[in-house]
């Protein structure tokens, strides 16, 4: 990572190793000691950009270094000459985006008419749907339209999203579902 | 955004219509403010008031569907005062040209209108060219069939007092927004518009955007820092998405999608270069085939060749005048000739027009494939309010995606910034980026077709091979995006080694020496590196904020675009202290002799059209490169609603007659026609005018967003916000449950009992509105209760672009 | 030097960052909420809400306003809960920033009272008697970084520094502000360490935007009394 910038780790005076911050204030022993560690200081520190809205807002991710490697801390990055540290109500929520308890770890399918979902491994989703891609793509591909003329495609798969992805996501998304002969490829922008 | 975030610092007035930029863009008021502390003055016009409005120097409301009147009683007011711009109007925007006698405009519609098939037949409205084929132009502005002059009749009828009556605005305020932002027209001013989805979401919303635009070219605001017209968009991404064109119109880099017409590469080529006779227009799409051809070495790497037209025919090609857009598409899902449906990153049972026929369509597939983060209202549609899970066959997988801190790759701002994001934590539990998902289906896929299958060829033949150690890999995409030599070749006198990255567009080739999957990328991965992480904070020598060397952007790293339409003929900057360009060459006898531009990278680099002695040169070209002639384009002869905006009334609205004209609506809007596809105009069960809109603390569809404690904690509920005059006729108390319900669906609200709501009258009526935010869903918050506002909007939208009319519909509210 | 917030509601745009960026940096939990007809959520700061944007309509010579206030501790200079408590080990005032620390020993102390004591209403007791607002995000400030607030803050209505600083920036901003609103005034700008700057009235704002004088006095009397008590008796209160 190239980053040119500031002393965000580089703290002074921190000290007192062992003193832990709660929500409580400070659990002070001894109470003269005011130097407290910041939650941050061993973390990894990685840029982003905050993953809302389209202004582009800079953001440090603080990730620890130990145990499960998770993150601790997400604030705006001082050094982005947009956002300049700062971030709004989304973007100072993004550690609980990531660290969230809502979130979908695993691959899950849901047969037809049935009323729950079942836990799948990734391979068996992917070669599942690799062939109900094929079954309904052979079975619905057009090489020519009603006058004729030469058209290669399948209007019987449709696809939106996703202003979600990385632009290298987004290309090579749309690689692969122009190749299967997709015509109806929407996404966000045009809603 | 013609022009990027920091830049509205620079701006001397700036109006925000059409978008809460404090709320939906907060960080973006950091540079209304830093410009309001310079002097600038901040206009909000909102049929409601807002966080946005709460910091304006002036705000005024209007009535939702009636920009166009609006603003068009600024045009009419910029010419009858003559405060345009005359040497730019004249010199850079097509207001000289002279326009053919066909093209009319009569009881509320252009010349050229086929009401059977509810639609235009352009060639009305050309332009009347001279013998070589030039469009004729009258620069003094006097010829009565020149634009401006066709412009002043056709606004004429925008009187303020009528616009009044439309919009619901008072006069007065009309006149204070008018005369404010027409002050920008002075040399040396700039003003900008911040505008959003308040502005697409219309039936007229093309119309919406042009009215303005129109408005900056009359001001000569297109080009100048503090100036521009600024699309606010709204996701992350969604700017670099739309420039990979994950849309079914257009390829990566603009490129058209081909139309069944087009039967081979040479007739696509031919059919979308445009050809301009005249030498002073750059004509810059000119140059498409070297982009056409460079994108089809990408998808198909060594396998397209020019033996085989790159590739060409293995691409699917679309119906000639057949439109694929979403709500075609959910049309066709709804009628169940769809089987299989991929919602990557998006939610559309929560963000699509009327999505109760979005959530019914989606029983009639056979299987779907829902990508994201959290499980949301479209992969669990089966068991969503009002489902009979027992009886839905529709097979879904939904697969985990990671979220953005724990991947790399890059994303493009709403400026055009492409900025590279870098992994922090791991993906969690068995998540995984949407660049492995995609290429690990991308194997299977092909691995399913070496077996034969319909025309395997395009699958196979595929370039896919952007992994490294069997994952997939970001620099890779971003370098194949920029482009690569495919051979060794000769470009500029220069030898270019095969394999070696472009430097930038102005080297690709049509001949399949070089590749680039999308030609605007193309200088942001070179040999010096990966142009998007770059990190400097050192200004730019004209100081307005350009960071050059912070990120990239397109074109070739243009900070504001159209920027040579910010100096006068001679080269010289309208304004001399924000200054974007000047052209710097050295001077002999009054003319120039050396070619130089200073400050952000020049809209092409050639001389200016004027020497410094006021002479003429021959090797100069028009500021607007991208369009044809050369010039901006006032009068737009290639939109499906007219070359003029005029005002129609939104499909459903509160009003029986169009005040300004016998067509009540848009005689093009589209409609749907099944039995999901109600609308009610005049219709006494949905009296109110309703808007749906974003908070600040919740995002689009909601799904990132209401799984979070935090913003939940904030924004808990959805409601509906509704003026005390409202509330009182209705027996509704602030905070009260009740039901808001249109056409086509109804949800529960808790009601928001404003001051910031107020009744407009409109023709001496008395009109209300409300407005709902459409953040909600009922998968989060658990509690079920809370639903989404695109229950009520329409499947209906704007002709050009089917972005569906989501602003401006109408509603009735009752107590629970 | 001790440390003064600034902060400038002229400029809030209630996007409220501020109020996330606090919970997020101190791991403070979520409350259960819901819409009571107006978007200011939670209804109270809390002992899991240190930070909270209170957004007012008010109609002010015929012109509707949105008056947005981020209210917090003020750290006051001469701190009434800190006078009241007469026990350093629960809360005490760090000497080097002048921030209020609330410590997890609040319990042992009279809750009641100490939030009766507080001109601004601002502490609140948990769960188990524990005291709980603002701490200047210290282990911050101690590090050479501001607090979370005033970090995410885009318009420049959060602003932390030294006190003669602030009190500069407070004096300039006035000035600025006085030109779009004759009224605006700073509250309480020598007895508090967070000085707000409102366009209005204060009591539109927030109900205790403004301590009344009588507070202090009250206080400064308190603080009087506390020296002439024993050293004694406060070293065995410590721990």
């Amino acid at each position: 990572m190239n980053v040119t910038r500031r002393k965000f780790i580089q703290i002074t005076g921190a000290s007192a190793a062992g003193l832990a911050v709660s929500s409580l204030g400070f659990d002070l022993t001894p109470i003269k000691s005011h130097a407290q560690m910041l939650k941050t200081k061993y973390a990894k520190e990685t840029t982003t950009i905050c993953c809302y809205c389209a202004v582009g807002c800079g953001a440090i991710v603080h990730t620890s270094k130990k145990g499960d490697g998770r993150v601790i801390n997400i604030e705006g990055d001082p050094d982005h000459v947009i956002s300049r540290g700062s971030l709004c109500s989304k973007g100072a929520s993004l550690s609980q985006l990531t660290e969230n308890d809502n979130r979908l770890l695993e691959p899950m399918h849901r047969a037809p008419y049935s009323k729950k979902w079942e836990k799948v491994s990734w391979d068996w989703a992917l070669t599942e749907i690799a062939k109900r891609v094929k079954k309904t793509r052979d079975a619905s591909f057009e090489h020519k339209n009603a006058k004729g003329q030469v058209v290669n495609r399948t209007t019987a798969i449709v696809s939106v999203g996703s202003a979600a992805m990385d632009n290298e996501e987004c290309w090579i998304y749309q690689a692969m579902v122009r190749a299967l002969g997709l015509v109806y490829v929407e996404h966000q922008a045009r809603i | 955004m013609t022009n990027h975030w920091i830049d509205i610092g620079n701006s001397d007035c700036i109006l925000i219509m059409g978008s809460n930029a404090a709320e939906n863009h907060p960080i973006s008021f950091k540079y209304v403010q830093i410009a309001q502390a310079k002097g600038a003055k901040l206009i909000s016009v909102d049929p409601r008031f807002t966080r946005t409005s709460s910091k304006a120097d002036f705000y005024t409301a209007l009535r939702s569907g009636t920009d166009i009147a609006f603003l068009g009683g600024m045009i009419k007011y910029i010419l009858d005062k003559k405060l345009y711009n005359k040497e730019y109007v004249a010199n850079y925007t097509n207001a000289p040209f002279v326009v053919e006698k066909a093209f009319k405009f009569s009881n509320g519609v252009f010349s050229g209108y086929d009401a059977k098939n509810r639609k235009y037949n352009k060639s009305k409205w050309a332009f009347n060219m001279d013998s070589k084929g030039i469009p004729k132009m009258d620069r003094s502005l006097k010829n009565s069939r020149c634009v401006l002059q066709l412009l002043k009749k056709h606004f004429s009828r925008y009187n303020t007092k009528l616009v009044s009556k439309i919009t619901g605005t008072p006069e007065a305020d009309l006149v204070e927004v008018y005369k404010t932002y027409a002050a920008t027209g002075a040399r040396g001013k700039a003003g900008t518009i911040m505008y959003a989805m308040g502005w697409t979401q219309h039936t007229v919303g093309v119309q919406n955007i042009r009215t303005m635009a129109m408005i900056q070219l009359l001001l000569g605001n297109m080009g100048v820092a503090g100036g521009g017209v600024n699309a606010l968009r709204g996701e992350s991404n969604v700017q670099g998405s739309t420039d990979h064109c994950l849309l079914w119109h257009i390829w990566p880099g603009y490129l058209k999608t081909p139309r069944a017409s087009n039967v081979s590469l040479a007739a696509y080529n031919k059919k979308w270069t445009p050809k301009s006779n005249d030498p002073l227009s750059a004509n810059w799409w000119q140059n498409y085939p070297k982009y056409s051809v460079s994108l089809l070495k990408s998808f198909f790497g060594e396998k397209a060749t020019k033996a085989n037209g790159f590739g060409y025919d293995w691409l699917p090609k679309v119906d000639d005048g057949t439109d694929y857009s979403w709500l075609t598409l959910f049309d066709e899902v709804y009628k169940g000739t769809v089987k299989g449906l991929f919602a990557w990153g998006m939610n559309p049972a929560c963000s699509g027009a009327n999505s109760n026929k979005v959530r019914k369509g989606m029983e009639n597939l056979d299987w779907m494939v829902n990508v994201n983060i959290f499980d949301n209202e479209t992969g669990s549609f089966w068991k969503g309010p009002g489902m009979n899970a027992s009886t839905i066959k529709t097979e879904v997988f939904m697969l985990p995606a990671c979220v953005s801190v724990e991947k790399e790759g890059s994303i493009t701002n709403s400026g055009r910034w492409m900025q590279w994001r870098y992994q922090g934590p791991k993906p969690l539990g068995n998540s995984l980026s949407d660049g492995d998902i995609i290429m690990e289906l991308g194997l299977k896929l092909k691995e399913v077709y070496k077996e034969g299958g319909a025309f395997p060829e395009p699958i196979l033949n595929l370039k896919w091979d952007y992994m490294t150690d069997g994952l997939y890999d970001p620099h890779k995409v971003a370098k194949e995006i920029n482009g690569y030599f495919t051979r060794d070749v000769k470009v500029k006198g220069k030898l270019c080694k095969k394999g070696t990255l472009v430097p930038s567009f102005g080297w690709l080739q049509a001949d399949g020496s070089t590749s680039s999957a999308n030609w605007l990328y193309c200088h942001s991965y070179t040999e010096k590196g990966n142009m998007s992480a770059r990190r400097s904070k050192v200004d730019a020598p004209n100081n307005i904020g350009l960071y050059p060397n912070f990120a990239w952007c397109w074109p070739v790293n243009r900070r504001i675009i159209y920027n040579r339409a910010s100096v006068d003929l001679k080269g010289q900057p309208w304004d001399k202290k924000d200054w974007v360009v000047r052209f710097a060459g050295k001077v002999k006898n009054g003319k120039y002799v050396s070619k130089k531009w200073i400050g952000d990278v020049p809209d092409g680099g050639w001389y200016p059209q004027e020497n410094p002695d006021g002479t003429k040169r021959k090797d100069a070209k028009y500021a607007f490169i991208m369009r044809k002639h050369g010039h901006a384009q006032i009068f737009g002869p290639g939109r499906a609603d007219g070359p003029f905006p005029e005002h129609y009334e939104p499909l459903e609205c509160p009003i029986e007659k169009n005040l300004m004209g016998k067509q009540r609506m848009s005689p093009v809007a589209p409609v749907y026609g099944t039995d999901a596809d109600a609308y009610a105009t005049c219709d006494p069960r949905f009296p109110f005018v309703c808007s749906t809109y974003r908070v600040s603390e919740h995002w689009q569809s909601g799904l990132m967003t209401r799984p979070q404690p935090w913003l939940l904690e904030l924004q808990p509920q959805v409601f509906v916000e509704m003026s005390k005059e409202l509330a009182k006729l209705k027996g509704i108390k602030n905070a009260e449950r009740v039901m808001v319900s249109s056409a086509r669906g109804s949800l529960e609200c808790t009601a928001i009992v404003t001051k910031r709501f107020k009744p407009f009258k409109i023709a001496g009526k008395t009109v209300h509105q409300v407005g709902v935010p459409w953040n909600f869903g009922w998968r989060w918050p658990e509690t079920g209760t809370e639903e989404s506002a695109n229950l009520l909007t329409p499947s209906t939208g704007d002709p050009n672009t089917r972005i569906p009319e989501s602003k401006a519909f109408m509603v009735n509210v009752t107590k629970k | 030097m001790s440390k003064s917030f600034l902060i400038d509601t002229t400029l809030c745009t209630a996007c409220r960052g501020c109020q996330v960026a606090c919970k997020q940096w101190h791991d403070l939990p979520a409350e259960k909420t819901i819409n009571r007809g107006t978007y200011e959520n939670p209804a109270d700061l809390s002992f899991d809400t240190y930070k909270l944007v209170r957004m007012r309509e008010e109609v002010i010579n015929r012109k509707l306003n949105w008056l947005f206030f981020p209210e917090q501790c003020r750290h006051c200079i001469e701190a009434p809960c800190l006078e009241t408590a007469g026990d350093p080990g629960a809360i005490y005032k760090d000497p080097k920033t002048g921030a209020i620390i609330f410590t997890a020993n609040t319990k042992r102390l009279n809750a009641a009272e100490i939030i009766e004591s507080c001109p601004y209403n601002i502490p609140r007791k948990g769960p188990d008697g524990t005291l709980a607002k603002c701490d200047m995000c210290i282990d911050r400030v101690e590090n050479g970084l501001v607090p979370a607030c005033v970090a995410t803050c885009p318009t420049g209505a959060m602003n932390f520094g030294n006190r003669d600083e602030m009190l500069a920036l407070a004096r300039k901003q006035l000035a600025v502000a006085k030109k779009k609103y004759p009224k605006a005034m700073l509250i309480d700008a020598d007895d508090v360490s967070v000085i707000y700057l409102v366009g209005y009235e204060p009591k539109l704002y927030c109900k205790n935007a403004m301590a009344s004088n009588a507070v202090f006095d009250i206080t400064r009397q308190m603080a009087l009394k506390r020296m002439i008590r024993p050293l004694t008796n406060i070293t065995s209160r410590l721990l």
